[in-house]
């Protein structure tokens, strides 16, 4: 049985990546608790497979053109990056500032929205806001390319405050108006030309041009704007400085923090009328962004060394969205060595169970906890992770039943332990442990140790309720 | 002091014309990998299409006019089907040859399309193949397989028996890493795009080591991820520059000679689209192709996805008999061709 503190980093590696390997705990262990959260929270020593060897091998991730391989190209970096909470936050951002194709039309500039996440996601929150809103995918998706002096086009105004920052309750419909207008002008370059091929699906002649932020002064409206109290001839850069000095976008941005990476939240249109449910620890993140000028990466500190996060209480509780179910089981089959047509199909199976990057149901993004699970995506989820898992052949898994083969494992029960800890040292409940034992003791004698036997125990642990969440 | 930067350039080839355009089947390219060259002019150009549209896997057949002469060949496993379709070489009774980067096959068609064979076994044993991807043949119908993950190149004969291997993998002379693109000069050298190395080798024909040409980076004569090569009766080298997002091209010593980045007009089959799409052509006129971008990454590869005319993966280049040279732009789907410029033709 693993000792807490390697469950403690698995829970760890589960929340702010996409789950670890047990020689990847071992080593984590060996540095220490608070020296992990640093080595996660260093964004310089990326390894990973890399964009010319994905592009070489899928031109489709190269050109972007298609709605599935931005997808695919995450996957990619998901299942095989070195630096996971990166690929982490920019999940959650994308979680928050939802953005999809079946109005962008357009893969990489979806794509490019989500290298955005993944480059200012961990800094600061400020340049974060700015770079949103002069994101071309962002402005397509919520019309500000209509946002023009003489008609104003509230949609990316409102959605700024009401689901990117502060949340309803903590602004007037004036403020709507008077930070649209500080939006105006804030376009696509080419705007008529690349509208008109995304509406159309078109592909033709040669491809798709990549979309970029164009600022057309003669469209901007310059004039005097009271907003949030504060009265002056506000650009956009200036009115989202003014949203993050704001108490509520703290608490906002916070609680959204805690629920993505703690425990599950209620949805977010419930949150003006229910108190969180650890009000003292969104008091912590909420000092940590203003203490640090709204800088994630220390909120980030600040929550994953609290007490609160490493709470038994809060451990398994969260249930893997499909992606980081998929992301986390191909770390441990190691599947990915090389690019492999079977990505496709790897990341359709996330979509299966419910999570279609850059597709998500609406601006809200997707309902987290259990919401993920229905009758379907259950069978979907547990098919999913027990064939891959039991899957011998795949390098990840066959380093793990050799390493299980070699172990003691003389009873069912001892069996069983090792297996659970050889996906992530999992910590299962006695009912959990005792159908499992149940199990292992029924496809083979406790001194029969063969190698199928042992996978099938791992494609029994990969089905548990504890192996689903994290 | 001399830097790479200070080399003066030649203008050894200019700009001709493009060919194709994005079409999932039949008149046009999808994700195009290579293009084989007939000595009559006609030319098959193997496309890969996307993961999930199956239809586009495809060999197109076409001609420098523009003319359309149908396509062969589906997605999928059987004999003379792909899954990965990569390079498309033809050998001197013009049978055409297209490998499969995840079947580890070729697959040979007489002119019209018609299979004739199919060959190739997955593994790392002599004249077994892991991710077969450039093609070409010598002056005796024998063929050079880029061996990609066997990090070799094999040396077959036209119907598919082994006759040699060179080189494993690693940095040193004679290996490679990942090798892709390669051909075979006038005088029987075998020269190999070594993808991972960032370099050219050349090679005599039975695999002995000669030169490598160029070192990682975006000066001239240096490369990121080379992805083809070609060579013409004078000795010049053309090099896809892929990671560089450009062809260069170097002299027979390897010396830097020219740059192309790109300028790729409307091909006959594109100016045909517009002008039945009429509302499109003309928000096309009106936009402006060229802008000015403060881009957010330091990259060809980015650059080049807001520029259209500029290279978008050129992955082979090809000579025809008139010194032409074809650059194929998986991203782009389509053809620039380049001509001996008047000064030197």
């Amino acid at each position: 049985m693993a000792n807490r503190d390697v469950e403690l980093i698995g829970h760890l590696m589960r929340r702010a990546g996409f789950g670890a390997t047990r020689e990847q705990l071992g080593a984590y262990v060996a540095q220490g608790y608070e020296a992990t959260v640093e080595s996660l929270l260093d964004q310089t020593a990326e390894q990973r497979m890399g964009d010319d060897l994905i592009r070489r091998f899928h031109p489709e991730l190269s050109g972007m053109m298609g709605t599935l391989g931005s997808g695919e190209n995450w996957l990619y970096r998901m299942a095989t990056t070195t630096t996971p909470l990166r690929e982490k936050v920019a999940l959650f951002w994308h979680g928050i500032f939802a953005t999809g194709y079946p109005k962008v039309i357009h893969g990489k500039a979806l794509s490019d929205q989500v290298r955005m996440f993944r480059h200012k996601g961990m800094a600061s929150f400020r340049d974060l806001l700015v770079e949103l809103s002069q994101d071309p995918a962002m402005i397509i998706w919520l019309d500000n390319q209509d946002n023009h002096k003489d008609a104003v086009n509230e949609n990316f105004g409102r959605e700024l405050l009401e689901l990117f920052s502060m949340g309803v309750g903590n602004y007037t419909e004036q403020d709507v108006q008077e930070c649209a207008r500080a939006f105006t002008g804030w376009t696509l370059g080419n705007r008529e030309y690349m509208e008109l091929r995304s509406m159309r699906d078109s592909d033709w002649p040669y491809g798709r041009i990549a979309w970029h932020f164009e600022f057309q002064e003669d469209d901007h409206d310059f004039g005097e704007k009271e907003f949030l109290g504060q009265r002056g001839p506000f650009n956009g850069d200036d009115i989202v400085d003014i949203i993050c000095q704001q108490e509520a976008t703290a608490r906002f941005i916070s609680r959204h923090m805690y629920s993505f990476f703690v425990a599950d939240e209620p949805p977010v249109p419930e949150w003006p009328y229910t108190e969180p449910q650890d009000p003292a620890a969104i008091d912590l993140l909420v000092q940590a962004y203003f203490d640090s000028g709204y800088d994630i990466t220390a909120m980030l500190r600040a929550l994953f060394n609290s007490d609160f996060f490493k709470d038994e209480a809060v451990w398994y509780r969260k249930v893997k969205s499909p992606v980081e179910l998929v992301a986390g089981v191909l770390r441990l089959t190691g599947e990915f060595d090389r690019p492999r047509k079977e990505i496709l199909d790897r990341y359709q199976q996330s979509i299966f169970m419910g999570q279609f990057l850059n597709n998500p149901p609406s601006v809200e993004g997707w309902h987290q906890g259990t919401d993920w699970i229905d009758t379907g995506s259950l069978v979907e989820r547990i098919n999913f992770a027990s064939q891959q898992l039991g899957d011998a052949t795949k390098p990840g898994v066959g380093a793990m039943v050799e390493r299980i083969a070699h172990t003691p494992s003389v009873s069912p029960e001892m069996l069983v332990d090792a297996c659970l800890d050889q996906v992530g040292a999992i910590q299962v409940s006695e009912d959990t442990r005792r159908e499992l034992v149940d199990f292992a003791s029924v496809v083979g004698s406790p001194d029969d140790a063969g190698h199928g036997r042992i996978a099938e125990v791992l494609q029994m642990v990969a089905s548990t309720h504890e192996f689903q969440r994290a | 002091m001399t830097t790479v930067q200070d080399i003066p350039e030649i203008k050894l080839l200019e700009y001709r014309m493009t060919l194709g355009m994005t079409t999932m089947e039949g008149r046009g390219f999808y994700y195009p990998m290579d293009v084989g060259i007939a000595d009559d002019g006609r030319m098959y150009v193997s496309n890969r299409s996307l993961e999930n549209v199956t239809r586009g896997v495809r060999v197109t057949m076409c001609d420098i006019d523009s003319e359309y002469y149908g396509t062969f060949a589906a997605y999928g496993q059987s004999p003379g089907q792909f899954v990965w379709p990569s390079a498309c070489t033809l050998d001197s009774r013009g049978r055409v040859y297209v490998s499969d980067e995840a079947t580890h096959r070729v697959s040979v068609f007489d002119r019209e399309g018609t299979l004739l064979s199919t060959w190739g076994e997955h593994g790392a044993g002599e004249g077994q193949l892991d991710t077969p991807s450039g093609l070409a043949f010598d002056a005796a119908d024998n063929l050079y397989v880029a061996d990609t993950y066997n990090h070799r190149v094999q040396k077959f004969t036209a119907d598919g028996r082994f006759l040699m291997a060179f080189g494993r993998q690693g940095s040193g002379a004679g290996e490679f890493n990942l090798p892709w693109g390669l051909t075979v000069g006038a005088d029987g050298c075998v020269y190999v795009a070594d993808w991972g190395n960032d370099r050219i080798q050349k090679f005599t024909a039975d695999g002995a080591h000669i030169a490598s040409y160029g070192s990682s980076g975006r000066g001239d004569g240096e490369f990121r991820r080379p992805s083809g090569v070609a060579v013409d009766a004078n000795g010049y080298i053309y090099v896809a520059d892929w990671g560089n997002e450009r062809v260069q091209v170097l002299d027979a010593a390897g010396g830097f000679v020219q740059k192309l980045r790109g300028e790729a007009t409307l091909s006959a089959w594109a100016a045909n689209f517009l002008s039945v799409n009429v509302e499109e052509g003309e928000a096309r006129s009106r936009a402006n192709l060229e802008p000015e971008i403060d881009y957010f990454v330091d990259d060809p590869h980015e650059e080049s996805s807001h520029i259209e005319k500029y290279f978008w993966s050129p992955v082979s280049v090809k000579l025809d008999r008139d010194g032409n040279l074809y650059v194929t732009e998986s991203n782009r789907h389509r053809i620039q061709v380049y001509q001996p410029a008047r000064a030197y033709a």
